[in-house]
């Protein structure tokens, strides 16, 4: 009986600094097979070992649109993200998955986009932006509104600047404190409304973020007219197996790890408990 | 349905011939007093001396046998540096003198452990089992056990391979599949044919079972009840106040399947393990932002009564709820499952 709890055994190759607390780690599987059969959807995770600390459930933060690796940008939070951080180039990195459903895509074809994170909120997103922009002109307008409680927190800044030079494509940035020199708004994420227009006629708002910042941001997208349907939003929750059975993550008779992570806004009102802050 | 029968005094010999074959796991009362399943040692003094222990009376087993396939702490994998060692297939295992509701309880995880992903772990200790239950005449927990309402017990109407009614010297054996089939002609010489009035008898002794069980709640209408739009905000708030969150009831329950994964490493070797763990404990939904949506205590509650009474339900069709009693027996302030039916169901007050 195949045994899905094993995890496949890959090499980190690179690692990239993005913010004070933040690496991306490039991994290649060592088993050419399962490097060749790892076939991920954007918004889909894994689960990330480090033998003898334990496993996390962590966003897959390539782009399916590039091939033969994975990528996963991590904060350094708890014991597993720790030691993940204590590794370096050429180390191993245990990986099973992918798991989970899978941001929209074709459904997205023709719409503008609103990506609207806060802090570690923007890995989770990073996925689908990039396959967006790989077939830019499939696409509509695009907005990145992005929250960060400091200027040391905003991740993929080398990026922000790339997405920020593609046709169509805006990047809104704000901190919540500000350092010397920093160009861009003050205050939460709400606050981008007042910079630019947030306008719900063929969009489609994709978030991540911190509870509380949901909260805000749903509020603020429905005042702006956008529908719950057109809310899509990719859910955090403890997840130790990743495949339905430890518990941890259910809501409800759902579980976030097969059901999820992502949702639109009506399926998570429609959630039986009260779990949720938004 | 076939009937067969054994007597008594053939039990401990039937148990001798099948440890050789099987993995058997068996009620035995230990010196302390309590009665647990017991997996029988393959040596002959150590499987004498349990063997003395076997007790198929009308007894409170503390936990159900659901440990044979979902052990409490079990390893996953082994690993030595960087390779990986997959835990060695099991060997097969028969459940000797489960209870029917813990079989019922054993049925349902057999489902959930099947559904979306397979659960290689379980399914493969799982996958040749043979159960063998014995009804219960009485109810072992007499103020706890509501069998008759969730239609859980006293006896199985199938679901078993053979099932033991208790007729005084010698049980009759119903048949209940081909591998129970199997198994009894494997042991023809102890299992004798039945006689041609011994069907009424069953039937006589079901039904004085039944009647023998006394806590009856409204087990249907608390799932229509449960299943539809309701409020139950102040029973949740009231009981989540009231619970101790010891985990007891987590610990007994025969359907309860979540768990908890954690690594061990001394030098290069290690394993990575996994644990019952549940629901009601603060930490089981937080994360490591430090962030926990279930931290309210009412929160968990809701989750614990509509996780048995609703979402199992809705999802499988099957109640995530066996009525064994354990969850009130073993709670140190008193609060129960038949006491929750009861008062969604009759608006009482209970706890």
């Amino acid at each position: 009986m195949k045994n899905d709890y094993l995890p496949h055994k890959a090499k980190i190759t690179s690692i990239q600094k993005e913010s004070f607390d933040t690496n991306t780690y490039k991994v290649v599987f060592d088993d050419k097979k399962i490097k060749d059969t790892f076939d991920y959807k954007q918004g889909q995770f894994a689960e990330i070992s480090v033998l003898g600390v334990g496993e996390a459930p962590i966003s897959i933060t390539s782009s399916p649109t590039r091939k033969g690796f994975l990528e996963f940008s991590i904060r350094n939070t708890g014991k597993v993200t720790r030691a993940i951080h204590d590794l370096k180039v050429n180390d191993p990195l245990f990986v099973r998955g992918p798991y989970g459903n899978s941001f929209p895509y074709d459904e997205l074809k023709g719409k503008n986009l609103y990506f609207i994170a806060g802090g570690i909120g923007l890995p989770p997103l990073r996925s689908l932006i990039n396959m967006v922009m790989d077939n830019r002109k499939e696409f509509g307008h695009v907005k990145i509104l992005y929250g960060a409680k400091t200027p040391d927190e905003v991740c993929f800044k080398k990026e922000l600047e790339e997405w920020k030079n593609i046709p169509n494509t805006e990047v809104w940035l704000t901190v919540d404190k500000p350092c010397d020199g920093w160009g861009c708004s003050v205050g939460v994420v709400t606050e981008l409304w007042k910079e630019t227009n947030v306008h719900p006629e063929n969009a489609v708002a994709i978030l991540c973020g911190p509870p509380i910042m949901i909260k805000f941001v749903i509020a603020r997208l429905a005042e702006s007219g956008f529908k719950d349907i057109d809310i899509v939003m990719t859910l955090e929750r403890y997840m130790k197996c990743g495949i339905g059975k430890c518990g941890h993550c259910n809501i409800g008779e759902k579980f976030v790890c097969i059901d999820g992570p992502v949702f639109t806004y009506n399926q998570v009102k429609a959630f039986p408990t009260k779990e949720h802050a938004f | 349905m076939t009937l067969k029968k054994i007597l008594k005094s053939d039990i401990k010999e039937l148990l001798r011939q099948s440890a050789k074959e099987w993995e058997v796991y068996a009620p035995v009362t230990a010196e302390e007093g309590d009665t647990l399943f017991t997996r029988l040692p393959k040596e002959k003094g150590k499987l004498e001396k349990a063997l003395q222990g076997i007790n198929l009376k009308d007894e409170w087993v503390v936990i159900s046998p659901k440990d044979a396939f979902f052990p409490q702490l079990e390893d996953m994998f082994h690993f030595d540096k960087e390779k990986i060692i997959d835990t060695p297939s099991p060997s097969k295992k028969l459940i000797f003198g489960v209870r029917p509701c813990d079989a019922k309880g054993i049925l349902f995880s057999d489902e959930f452990f099947k559904k979306n992903y397979e659960d290689k772990y379980y399914l493969s200790r799982a996958k040749d089992k043979l159960m063998i239950a014995v009804g219960c005449l009485t109810p072992p927990r007499p103020e706890a056990c509501f069998c008759t309402s969730a239609k859980t017990g006293p006896f199985l109407e199938s679901g078993f391979d053979l099932q033991l009614v208790d007729a005084g010297g010698a049980y009759l054996v119903e048949i209940g599949s081909d591998k129970g089939s199997e198994f009894v002609n494997a042991h023809a010489k102890l299992f004798k044919n039945s006689e041609k009035d011994e069907e009424d008898k069953v039937k006589k002794i079901k039904s004085k079972a039944a009647e023998a069980v006394n806590l009856k709640v409204d087990f249907e209408k608390a799932l229509e009840i449960m299943k539809g739009k309701n409020d139950f905000t102040e029973n949740y708030e009231r009981i989540g106040e009231r619970c101790i969150y010891c985990g007891g009831c987590l610990y007994v329950c025969p359907t309860c399947t979540c768990f908890n994964v954690l690594d061990d490493k001394k030098g290069d070797k290690g394993v990575r393990r996994r644990n019952w763990d549940g629901c009601v404990f603060r930490g089981y939904t937080r994360e490591a932002s430090g962030h926990n949506p279930r931290d309210k205590k009412s929160l968990r509650t809701t989750r614990r009564y509509e996780h048995k009474l609703k979402y199992d339900y809705s999802a499988t069709g099957m109640s995530g709820c066996i009525a064994c009693g354990r969850c009130l027996t073993s709670c140190p302030v008193k609060i129960g499952m038949s006491k929750f039916i009861e008062e969604i169901t009759t608006g009482k007050r209970t706890m």
